[in-house]
């Protein structure tokens, strides 16, 4: 899959995922902050991320101080599921 | 005593904001679904997590805490809670094998998630409490919220109850034949001779106290009862409205809580005469539907009518010689054991 494909799915999963049912998957930009600022994402929503990339690319995140860095914006996520990813 | 001074109310008819009793909402696949508002007061990081009962529990209390008296507790009635959520998050065990779980679903789901979050919300971190018995679940938090003001003079409680249609509950139901098989207008609802009633949701929210002055309404008595013996029911409805004609309240009104259901509709039957025939009769639920809280709407409905609301036709069984009705005797009963009297006076 193109990283392009990859990112675009991903906003797509992340507004189905966390019921922003305000939100168009478009209007996400790549490095635009997930939390906080941006998508005012909070710390429930980084656990439901955790449990999505587990359950649609087979990824673990078990260090927080490691989920910290992966969970900063679309551009983010999609280099850690490329490199990690096993489904 | 227990004075109820505000009150708002989110059900399938418009009864929130500007209220419309006159033009009936009907069902929608045979459900009375609530008509939610917008919910300004919640934001919407916090709302778009909010299953149903949350969010008709939470928009329905916070303009009455917004209306600035302090609120010395949260007392919440719920029959079944969050049950949409709670089935999501089990069915999420099952596909994920007990594995890796999002969260969202059951922290919505609990019980208690209604009064939690009005309190988390408001930032309010006084007593906080959820009655969670069936079809005695609103009646059980109005009874602590009783108890409360015997022990804690002069304090403001926010008193609550609340339930949602959600998918999974209306099929255990409708299996259970608590639903009308047929769709049934809500306007006919109660000339249908058939087994079941329409379901419905809702929340009522009330700001009580035990101060009369500038009170809506007060709660003279409530009585609870749990049985299926139509004789035991009729004898203790008796009793109560015996024991409450001796405190000089003299009943001008019967609010009956008759759900179009063939099978309970002989416990109705049998309060009513145990009343003068004169005391004009009137019915809620081709409003509201049946669902375990349906008292709350019968309790909001009954501040609405001692407080001078014009009474819609569809309302009365036999016709209202009152105009605005100063006391009144609600009845219900959920699924023919559950049962209540409560009475309310302006």
């Amino acid at each position: 899959m193109e990283t392009a494909e990859l990112k675009q799915q991903l906003k797509k999963q992340i507004v189905q995922f966390l019921n922003l049912t305000s939100v168009n998957p478009d209007d996400i930009k790549d490095d635009e902050p997930l939390f906080g600022e941006g998508l005012g994402l909070d710390s429930i929503d980084s656990i439901e991320l955790i449990v999505l990339l587990s359950r649609e690319y087979g990824i673990e995140i078990k260090d927080p101080k490691e989920g910290r860095k992966i969970l900063v914006d679309i551009n983010t996520i999609a280099a850690y599921i490329e490199q990690h990813r096993t489904k | 005593m227990l004075y109820i001074h505000r009150t708002y109310c989110i059900s399938p008819q418009q009864t929130f904001g500007q209220v419309d009793l006159e033009t009936i909402q009907e069902p929608a696949n045979k459900r009375l679904l609530a008509m939610e508002p917008n919910y300004e007061g919640i934001p919407p990081g916090v709302l778009r997590r909010m299953g149903r009962a949350v969010r008709m529990g939470v928009g329905a209390s916070l303009p009455l805490i917004k209306e600035g008296l302090p609120i010395d507790g949260i007392i919440i009635g719920t029959g079944k809670g969050g049950m949409e959520d709670c089935i999501k998050f089990l069915n999420q065990i099952v596909q994920y094998e007990e594995g890796l779980l999002a969260p969202g679903n059951f922290v919505q789901s609990t019980s208690n998630a209604v009064a939690a979050q009005v309190g988390m919300m408001t930032k309010n971190k006084s007593y906080n409490s959820t009655h969670v018995h069936r079809g005695h679940a609103f009646e059980n938090a109005l009874i602590d919220a009783v108890m409360q003001l015997n022990q804690f003079p002069g304090k403001n409680f926010l008193l609550g109850g609340l339930d949602e249609i959600s998918d999974f509950d209306y099929n255990i139901e409708e299996l259970d034949g608590a639903y009308k098989k047929d769709p049934v207008s809500n306007k006919v609802l109660f000339d249908v001779d058939s087994a079941g009633s329409i379901a419905g949701e809702g929340a009522a929210v009330f700001l009580v106290n035990d101060q009369p002055a500038d009170a809506l309404a007060s709660i003279r008595a409530l009585h609870i009862l749990h049985s299926e013996d139509e004789k035991l029911v009729a004898d203790t409805f008796r009793q109560f409205v015996e024991k409450n004609r001796n405190a000089a309240d003299t009943i001008d009104f019967f609010l009956s809580g008759e759900s179009g259901d063939n099978r309970t509709r002989k416990f109705y039957t049998a309060c009513e005469s145990a009343l003068p025939a004169s005391t004009p009769v009137a019915r809620f639920k081709h409003l509201s539907g049946e669902y375990c809280t349906a008292s709350a709407f019968g309790l909001w409905l009954a501040c609405r009518l001692v407080q001078g609301m014009a009474l819609p036709a569809h309302l009365l069984k036999s016709p209202a010689s009152v105009s605005t009705p100063q006391t009144i005797l609600l009845y219900n009963n959920y699924k023919g054991v559950q049962h209540s009297f409560m009475l309310l006076r302006k």
